[in-house]
């Protein structure tokens, strides 16, 4: 159980561990390194949940094909300004927009959009602006805004030309499926039934209580592996 | 405020969602609910590691790379910082604002406000699970040239 949590999670694992050991030798800085981190975390748990309810909801209502014709590969010129201005119209950290963009990569927007989105989300949201000439004053804001935002064009057609959206998404699968030859398994979601192993002992077995393979499987194993896909109560292994 | 209507817009959209089709709603937040379970566990290490970070450099130390005299050095080490920390905007701008009126020059404290935000040295591991490393490296690497770009482009435009 915890093996596995610290294997999962082992950013978390190693920042607990951390905090931990600096506990014991200086209680001062880790309630000072607590405190900044306290801030950080409130702003995380104000703008998560919308996020995940907007992901959800853009999946679920949002057209490809609209997607595709916002923010596709053919859009040009007007898809980066349509993409600056969503990612303008933002709230919350830079991370917050990971998830919202994978979508959009997933529903058809081009990779350089993505990049707009992410970019204009990060540096040029519209109440940042009002800050920003409050100290710094107008003309400052004004053309650190322009350059910004020519710079982010560029960047978003250079990467554009470089990294296909196909790419991207067959290396970060959400649940994290992997593809072996002809099958592809979301081991998150394996209940570790067995039912895989006993159909196919040659190629299935479970470690840990999750699915594991002992081969790859060839083409000419489709027809059994499909009926074993049939067969998972949990739809972990798929035949592609 | 500006959270606040992202809130009730929010909403409002799912009320609609789950009115006009309840099924077809679950299982999208189940979709999303898996993404999020990812990230959530991730990002609180990731805000861990950055308020231990703050801790560690000090505001005061943080002023004085910006403040530096040697334009060119103070410039390229204010963008290594920015590119490493995250600090709120609004600490930032006023801390920058202070800087400015104190006399320091403008292009470091441009190339720090721009890495501040857009390239994301702690925020990576996310960024790289989310689109791979290849997208992440071309994105921050070239954030961090356009940042220094973007500063000297201030320095003779101001």
């Amino acid at each position: 159980m915890i093996l596995r949590f610290v294997k999962k999670q082992k950013i978390l694992s190693v920042m607990v561990l951390v905090y931990l050991t600096l506990w014991l030798l200086n209680l001062p800085m880790v309630m000072e390194a607590l405190n900044h981190t306290g801030y950080f975390i409130k702003e995380m748990v104000e703008i998560m949940p919308v996020i995940f309810v907007l992901t959800a909801l853009v999946e679920a209502w949002v057209p490809r094909k609209a997607i595709e014709n916002s923010f596709g590969d053919h859009t040009g010129f007007m898809g980066m300004v349509r993409a600056l201005i969503l990612g303008s119209l933002s709230a919350g950290p830079i991370y917050a927009a990971f998830p919202v963009c994978r979508t959009l990569l997933k529903k058809g927007a081009s990779v350089g959009n993505v990049v707009v989105i992410l970019s204009a989300w990060a540096v040029i949201k519209v109440p940042m602006l009002a800050n920003e000439a409050k100290f710094l004053g107008l003309p400052f804001m004004a053309i650190r805004w322009l350059l910004t935002v020519a710079s982010i064009f560029l960047m978003a057609w250079w990467i554009n030309r470089r990294i296909q959206a196909k790419a991207i998404l067959d290396l970060t699968a959400d649940d994290p499926v992997t593809a072996y030859g002809i099958l592809s398994i979301q081991t998150d979601t394996c209940i570790g039934c067995g039912v895989c192993v006993r159909l196919e002992p040659d190629i299935f077995s479970l470690e840990e209580g999750k699915i594991s393979l002992k081969s790859r499987p060839k083409e000419d194993l489709r027809e059994r592996l499909q009926v074993v896909a049939l067969r998972c109560p949990a739809k972990t292994i798929q035949v592609t | 405020m500006f959270i606040m209507l992202f809130w009730i817009l929010t909403a409002s959209a799912l009320v609609w969602s789950l009115v006009r089709d309840k099924k077809r709603t679950l299982s999208a937040l189940g979709m999303a609910r898996g993404m999020m379970r990812n990230m959530v566990g991730e990002i609180i290490g990731i805000l861990m590691a950055i308020g231990l970070l703050l801790t560690l450099i000090p505001t005061s130390a943080i002023q004085e790379v910006l403040g530096g005299n040697q334009v060119s050095l103070a410039t390229i080490l204010s963008a290594v910082v920015g590119g490493i920390t995250l600090i709120p905007a609004f600490v930032a701008f006023s801390l920058a604002g202070s800087l400015v009126d104190a006399g320091a020059s403008l292009v470091p404290i441009t190339a720090f406000l721009t890495t501040l935000t857009m390239v994301g040295f702690v925020t990576f591991p996310l960024e790289k699970k989310a689109f791979g490393l290849r997208f992440s490296l071309y994105r921050n690497g070239l954030s961090f040239v356009m940042a220094l770009l973007i500063a000297l482009g201030m320095g003779v435009l101001l």
